[in-house]
């Protein structure tokens, strides 16, 4: 079995703590990210499960095995270098060779797996290549088919696609998964870029100051925000002051601005209090699209932005700014700037978060 | 390398000029050494290998030569291997004990070497604890002085060094031992390798912290050279340069050849 859990995992650094209290549990053949800004203390969490760093306390288990104290050549656990780590005193082929040698495997076999992985990464005939010979997404490849050849438990990859340009990123990306999901490897990746969280995970921890926040699908997390962290750090929300009225459960009312409204209710609301309501610039709705059901607000337009594809306005309520996205389409309402509109969105698409 | 072309014919100029400057009294010791004639004198009054002949023949100097060499290659492993070690302890760990010990490994270099050699004689001595005038009392005083080489090359080539390409090995089944051999040592053995050419060489000529420890009657070849000058002056001291200079040159093909230094500048 090579689900992973993570128990209490903590790491601190004298005065602070670089990980708190990280409670993860990944299951067979995830592929599990984790996502945050630089300095929340992803590569600490990932090192310790490689085995680099000693958690300051906590349990790290492996199926049924805990591997909190096992060195690192104990663990079966490959992982890649966000500057990939190529030995750049050995050829391709020896770098793939490596762990397969330390494996002590008969040199007939050890020479069928690397040309094997060699083709599986689409590097079929750089065996002779040096490191200095090799792009960076070639590089990329070949230290995931060094980790890949040995067939680890679990495959931890750091920012893996932070040093290479643009395009290749974007193909990159695709490709781990595609490779991922073909041999459900459970892997843990870091990323600081949502993008990559949202489009490769099935789950994400977003962690924040040496926190997991939340955990939850790509969706959950893009649509279901449980703090203004996440919210802010995830896509643009607008985030407006508003006071409660009502809370119940999954639902609240609040007003803004002296009107009222349905949201979600994001936990821990007590009326009379202040919150902050977030919604996502694309699911306002300006004008005739409202639907009946819909949380509705009366506001002015400040400003239209054209953007081709996508309109976005700056609109006014009360005091407070709102930015809405609208799909560029056929026969849309556009809304001059003074303009006096209704707006509003479906209460399920809004999330009321304590302030 | 591949800037060979951008270097100016002044620069060319300097360099040659540089280099001809510090290998002449490299040529006049060997021609001295090639005289014909009774006394050292330069330029030499013809040449001759009568006093090679007599060099090879001298059983003081060839006596001292040897000497030196196993002094010299005993002071190279010792220093070469703490000095790798301590390099490597300096490199990874941060803080002001490690700062602190840095500098305290380079004093023997700042230090003049009359000092050193002064205040280990007189600690030899005053604790009697039976190393002054001993081949291991001289022995530590050529480690003290060889160290601090050591230490600055090979510290100078971990600087740099990616210590994810040993954790990169660790994860794929090596231990500790393992990385270090296959990853870490294979990458800095050019600094090494370098350290240890200097050690010897350093030790090799050794000489004013070596006055003060020698073994009587078993002196190292700079010693013996000087002796000899004082009371003859002959030109088999100056033979005896050649063959220190030949030593010399080859240590450090050797060594070059046992880690390819090509393949370092190569890359
Ligand atoms: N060896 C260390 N000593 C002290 N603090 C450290 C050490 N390693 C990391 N930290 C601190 O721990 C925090 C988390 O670091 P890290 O895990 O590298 O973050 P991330 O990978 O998310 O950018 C940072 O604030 C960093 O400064
Ligand atoms: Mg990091």
């Amino acid at each position: 079995m090579s689900d992973i859990r993570l128990v209490n995992l903590t790491k601190s650094y004298g005065e602070g703590n670089a990980v708190s209290d990280v409670n993860l549990q990944i299951g067979e053949g995830e592929f599990f990210s984790l996502l945050g800004p630089s300095g929340c203390g992803k590569s600490t969490t990932l090192r310790m499960i490689a085995g680099f760093i000693r958690p300051t306390s906590g349990q790290i288990l492996v199926g049924r095995d805990d591997i909190t104290a096992l060195p690192p050549e104990k663990r079966d656990i490959g992982i890649v270098f966000q500057n990939y780590a190529i030995f750049p005193h050995m050829n391709v082929a020896e770098n793939i060779a490596f762990g397969l040698k330390l494996r002590k495997l008969p040199k007939a076999e050890i020479a069928r797996r690397v040309t094997e992985s060699l083709k599986q990464v689409g590097l079929a005939g750089y065996d002779e290549r040096y490191q200095r010979q090799l792009s960076g997404g070639e590089q990329q490849r070949v230290a995931l088919a060094r980790v890949l050849v040995t067939e680890p438990r679990i495959l931890l990859l750091d920012e893996p696609l932070s040093a290479l340009d643009k395009g290749l990123r974007e193909e990159m990306k695709f490709w781990i998964k595609d490779l991922q999901k073909k041999l459900r490897i459970t892997t843990i990746y870091v990323t600081h870029d949502q993008d990559e969280a949202l489009t490769m995970s099935d789950r994400i921890g977003v962690m924040s100051k040496s926190r997991v926040v939340q955990v939850g699908t790509p969706q959950e997390i893009y649509e279901r925000p449980k703090t203004l962290f996440v919210t802010s750090f995830i896509g643009h929300s607008n985030v407006l002051d508003v006071r409660v009225l009502r809370a119940e459960e999954g639902s609240a009312l609040v007003s803004l601005a002296g009107q009222e409204l349905r949201t979600r209710n994001g936990g821990g609301l007590s009326p009379g209090a202040a919150a902050k309501l977030v919604v996502r610039p694309e699911n306002i709705l300006m004008g005739s699209a409202l639907g009946p059901t819909d949380a509705r607000l009366e506001a002015s337009v400040i400003s239209e932005i054209y953007q081709g594809a996508l309109v976005r306005y700056r609109l006014k309520v009360g005091d407070q700014e709102i930015v809405a996205e609208r799909q560029n389409q056929a026969h849309v309402e556009r809304f001059p700037p003074g303009a006096e509109v209704t707006i509003g969105w479906d209460p399920e698409w809004s999330e009321a978060l304590v302030a | 390398m591949r800037d060979e072309a951008a270097v100016s014919p002044l620069m060319k100029a300097i360099a040659i000029l540089a280099l001809v400057v510090l290998l002449l009294p490299v040529a006049i010791v060997v021609l001295a050494g090639l005289n014909a004639g009774e006394y050292l004198t330069f330029p030499p009054q013809g040449l001759s290998l009568r006093w090679v002949w007599a060099f090879l023949s001298s059983p003081t100097f060839m006596g001292a030569y040897l000497y030196s060499f196993v002094l010299a290659l005993v002071t190279t492993l010792i220093s070469t291997a703490l000095g790798t070690l301590a390099s490597i302890y300096l490199s990874r760990s941060r803080g002001r004990a490690a700062a602190a010990l840095r500098g305290f490994f380079m004093l023997p270099i700042v230090l003049p070497g009359v000092v050193l050699g002064l205040a280990l004689y007189v600690f030899y001595v005053s604790t009697d604890i039976g190393l002054a005038r001993s081949f291991p009392g001289l022995l530590i005083g050529h480690v003290l002085v060889t160290f601090p080489f050591v230490v600055a090359t090979v510290t100078a080539s971990m600087v740099g060094f990616d210590l994810s390409l040993e954790e990169a090995a660790r994860s794929l089944g090596a231990s500790p031992w393992t990385a270090f051999r296959k990853i870490t040592l294979r990458l800095i053995a050019p600094g090494i390798s370098a350290g240890s050419i200097f050690a010897f060489i350093i030790s090799f000529g050794q000489f004013e912290t070596t006055l003060f420890l020698t073994v009587p009657n078993h002196e190292p070849l700079p010693m013996a050279m000087y002796i000899s000058l004082r009371y003859k002056f002959e030109p088999t001291a100056a033979a005896a340069g050649i063959f220190a200079i030949a030593l010399v040159a080859l240590s450090t093909v050797v060594s070059a050849r046992l880690v390819s230094l090509r393949r370092v500048f190569r890359a």
